[in-house]
């Protein structure tokens, strides 16, 4: 009984995989700390599974853990100062052909990290996440205006923070 | 100001013009200088492998020439040319589940896209499952993968598309689909609420003749995280 | 002294507000403001398989409690996350005539393309595109392997539109519009799919019946 339970655990690890995989890499700036992330949230999601009260709403119960994950991990970072964020690599330069998108999407990516997580939260969330104010309030348990304000801080830092790059 | 928009009649019996037919050459030989040496080589690899396991080779190449032309790093232009691979793969094996034999490679590649749009690999071998001759799967899922494409979630997609065949729906009906949900929409519902209400119709129209039994009790619910 | 974006222009890259609802002297600071957005890399990120034997390595470990064995059989359902896209409008129902497509630069075009029917093995669509400010347009996708020199737009009628028509085989095709030859943009009134370079790519599909083409 106990195996059958660990591998039906197994299918759900498979579906989900990827499913925040682009919000966490977002979240933290790099690949590879999106994979622990979601590595970890699986493995607490697992601990706490008698604690998921709405088995309908598994993903979104996840992608709360996964999500708190997320914001530890930034506030780790910044406590421990300059120099230990994660650079981004999405890939190298090309040999050939123009370098301006990937070099504003790296710049973009670096002045997300240096916003308030729960400034880069909302970012992601709807700009590349595509989610609406509704959705990102019915997800986070937070109220649309407090969602704006966020948002249009952000704006604001990314804006002077890129003022000449962009 | 926005210029209005004009409905015009057009007619022209030529032949297609500025199209290029893809011509079954080497993938070498259709990417060398499209893309760099390393994506040609990489993707080369993974077109024999496609042909080894007998999926389609053109949509790997025309996603490399795709991301050639956009200017995309190398490491992209090959991850985006195996999510393509994958994404056949899974295809096919979703249609091998649904039906016997070989699934044609318009099959295939219309899964690969209905997946790229987000439905599932248990929507795919479902839309095949349910798309019994003269209903094409490849048309299915392409219409499935469209719905889905305009924000129609999976499921209701799929729902849609089983209501529309269930209550004799013909090829030109399942193409309708996606343009009768932007009429929805424009009306202000939303993706799944018009989705819903299409099949629901469906099914009253199928149970009105006597073609499925008891209509369905309602749209399956929407699950978001 | 920190820049601080008027408060339309955030409207505007909320989505909450098109171009043309700004003021003009507002539309520089909307459009400088915009190119955040066109950096976003949207790109889906696909994690090693291995993650997976970790996560279950680790989880053999622990022992299931009984009171959560209940719950599997409702989790093993299939779940889907809703895909949010930017609502469009409709022009009038297809009928035999061709429709132009107004696709404008930033948002809220109405109709989804169509065309006539040619000869049986391909279809008339005419894409027009609003561009002001644009100095060359073209549109490229799987019909012309992605090359934005054999369908270039011409400018056509009202300032800022350009357009042409290009016969597509019939079937499923995916395309974008190149701006001054660097920037991609997309048909937002039609169907998108992500094109796996952190963009999105317009689908048209083109087939011929009996009462003409249509494009969905």
């Amino acid at each position: 009984m106990l195996a059958g339970d660990t591998e039906q655990y197994a299918e759900l690890v498979h579906r989900y995989r990827d499913r925040y995989a682009r919000f966490a890499t977002r979240m933290l700036g790099s690949v590879d700390e999106a994979e622990d992330a979601v590595q970890d949230a699986f493995i607490r999601a697992f601990e706490q599974l008698r604690q998921c009260r709405d088995p309908d709403n598994f993903a979104g119960w996840f992608f709360l853990i996964l999500r708190n994950r997320c914001l530890a991990e930034r506030r780790r970072v910044a406590r421990a100062g300059p120099g230990t964020d994660a650079v981004v690599v999405l890939a190298t330069e090309q040999a050939d052909g123009p370098l301006v998108q990937e070099e504003r999407r790296r710049a973009l990516q670096q002045a997300l990290l240096e916003l308030t997580p729960e400034q880069r939260e909302v970012f992601v969330l709807k700009h590349v996440e595509d989610l609406s104010y509704e959705e990102i309030a019915g997800r986070l348990g937070a109220s649309i205006p407090s969602l704006k304000m966020r948002m249009h801080r952000a704006y604001d830092r990314l804006r002077e923070r890129l003022k000449d790059v962009l | 100001m926005r210029t209005a928009l004009v409905v015009l009649l057009l007619a022209a019996p030529s032949l297609a013009l500025g199209v290029t037919a893809t011509a079954q050459q080497p993938v070498a030989g259709r990417l060398a200088g499209r893309v760099p040496a390393g994506v040609v080589a990489a993707v080369s690899a993974l077109g024999d492998s496609a042909a080894a396991r007998g999926l389609p080779v053109d949509p790997l190449v025309d996603k490399a020439i795709e991301g050639g032309a956009k200017a995309a790093p190398p490491e992209r232009i090959v991850a985006a040319v195996q999510a393509v691979f994958a994404r056949l793969g899974r295809a096919q094996v979703a249609l091998q589940a649904a039906t016997p034999g070989v699934p044609a490679a318009d099959a295939v590649e219309a899964g690969a896209f209905a997946l790229s749009a987000g439905l599932e690999d248990a929507n795919v071998q479902e839309l095949a499952r349910i798309c019994v001759a003269p209903c094409s799967a490849a048309e299915a899922l392409r219409v499935a993968g469209t719905l889905t494409a305009l924000g129609v979630p999976a499921p209701e997609a799929v729902e849609l598309v089983r209501q529309t065949l269930r209550s004799g729906g013909k090829e030109r009906d399942l193409l309708a689909l996606p343009g009768r949900v932007e009429a929805e929409l424009a009306g202000g519902a939303t993706p799944a609420q018009a989705a819903a209400g299409l099949a629901r119709a469906a099914a009253a129209r199928a149970a009105a003749h006597g073609q499925s039994g008891a209509p369905p009790h309602g749209p399956p619910t929407s699950r978001r995280p | 002294m920190t820049t601080v974006l008027h408060p339309l222009v955030k409207r505007f890259l909320d989505g909450e507000l098109r171009l043309a609802d700004l003021p003009p002297e507002l539309h520089a600071e909307a459009r400088a403001a915009e190119r955040l957005l066109g950096a976003v890399d949207r790109a889906p990120v696909t994690l090693p398989a291995a993650l997976e034997a970790r996560v279950m390595a680790e989880v053999r470990q622990r022992v299931i409690a009984p009171s959560a064995r209940r719950w599997w059989h409702r989790l093993a359902e299939p779940w889907e996350i809703r895909l949010r896209l930017r609502p469009w409008i409709l022009g009038p129902a297809l009928a035999a005539a061709a429709v132009l497509v107004l696709i404008l630069a930033r948002s809220q075009p109405p109709v989804p393309p169509v065309a006539v029917a040619a000869a049986p093995e391909s279809v008339y669509v005419r894409f027009v595109l609003y561009a002001p400010g644009a100095h060359r347009v073209s549109v490229a996708g799987t019909f012309n392997q992605w090359d934005a020199t054999t369908a270039p737009l011409a400018p056509a009628g009202a300032a800022g539109v350009w357009a042409t028509t290009v016969a597509l085989p019939v079937g499923q095709h995916q395309y974008a519009f190149l701006v001054d030859g660097r920037r991609w943009v997309n048909d937002p009134a039609a169907p998108m799919v992500d094109d796996g370079f952190g963009r999105r790519n317009s689908v048209v599909a083109v087939t011929a019946g009996a009462a003409g083409a249509r494009a969905l």
